[in-house]
């Protein structure tokens, strides 16, 4: 499916593709890629003796995700290609979720169980990151396919600490801590919600 | 999304009626609820061939059933 990302180097936007299943060999090249530039970055960073802060998801391994559920059709994870390279990757869940809002209680929904972006693309690991809306991208796709499942595009999370401002900004509403995630903030996007983000 | 293939399904009057019961309960379109149902399916199904076995259980009555998929 087509897409579109900023090149933040260019200065233009660029087209992407966005891959809606994929299989494990494609999320072990994402490991590979993803762990060799971020361990560059690293011993780049400490050779000039400032120590890399890695992103809060640097110890995903895509393949091990990937690998259990990859046949099976409620949890694809999806891909964002650009330049022929992984440009960020999300596992959905597409059964036995259900809404939290009160107005949506137990409506079904999509719920993001995996969301990130490679390395390159993060300007807490890059001074000049690469690919800008990768995430916003990941997410329009959860809402497509949220509506493509008639769910009426109602999409659920638990976002990463730093993550947080991003889904607010994103239209979804914080629901508080969930001490059975982690700690984790819980958000959701009603239908509502969902149509406006995608307009 | 993926390309989408067509077809048609033949469904007793007693099917429709549960079908469109479930579709009203849980607001989704009739082919929602049938796609909905194919992911449930496989997903049970794979996990029962690796030897998994599925239960209701009651909080309050602390009874276990298992629950027979074909």
């Amino acid at each position: 499916m087509d897409a579109a990302l900023e090149d933040r180097h260019a200065s233009c936007i660029v087209p992407a593709t966005l891959i809606d299943r994929i299989g494990v060999a494609y999320a072990k090249l994402v490991d590979d890629l993803w762990l060799t530039f971020l361990t560059a970055e690293m011993a780049e960073a400490e050779a000039a003796g400032t120590p890399l802060v890695l992103p809060e998801h640097a110890h995903w391994r895509w393949t091990r995700k990937v690998e259990p559920t990859v046949h099976l059709l409620p949890y694809p994870t999806l891909a964002i290609e650009c330049e022929g390279q992984p440009q960020g990757l999300m596992t959905l869940k597409t059964d036995g979720e259900t809404a939290r809002l009160p107005d949506e209680q137990g409506k079904p929904l999509v719920y993001v169980v995996f969301l990130a972006s490679a390395p390159w693309n993060l300007p807490a690991v890059v001074a000049r990151p690469r690919f800008r809306g990768v995430g916003t991208t990941l997410l329009r796709a959860a809402i497509e396919t949220s509506l493509d499942l008639g769910f009426k595009g109602r999409i659920g999370l638990h976002s990463l600490p730093k993550a947080e401002t991003f889904y607010a900004r994103s239209g979804m509403t914080a629901l508080g801590r969930d001490q059975k995630k982690e700690n984790l903030e819980y958000f959701e996007m009603t239908s509502v919600q969902a149509t406006a983000f995608i307009r | 999304m993926a390309g989408k293939r067509t077809m048609t399904l033949n469904l007793t009057e007693a099917e429709m009626t549960a079908l469109e019961h479930l579709s009203t309960e849980k607001d989704m379109s009739k082919t929602a609820v049938l796609r909905q149902a194919l992911r449930l399916y496989q997903v049970i199904s794979t996990r029962m061939q690796t030897g998994e076995r599925l239960f209701f259980e009651d909080d309050i009555a602390k009874e276990k059933k298992e629950l027979v998929v074909l």
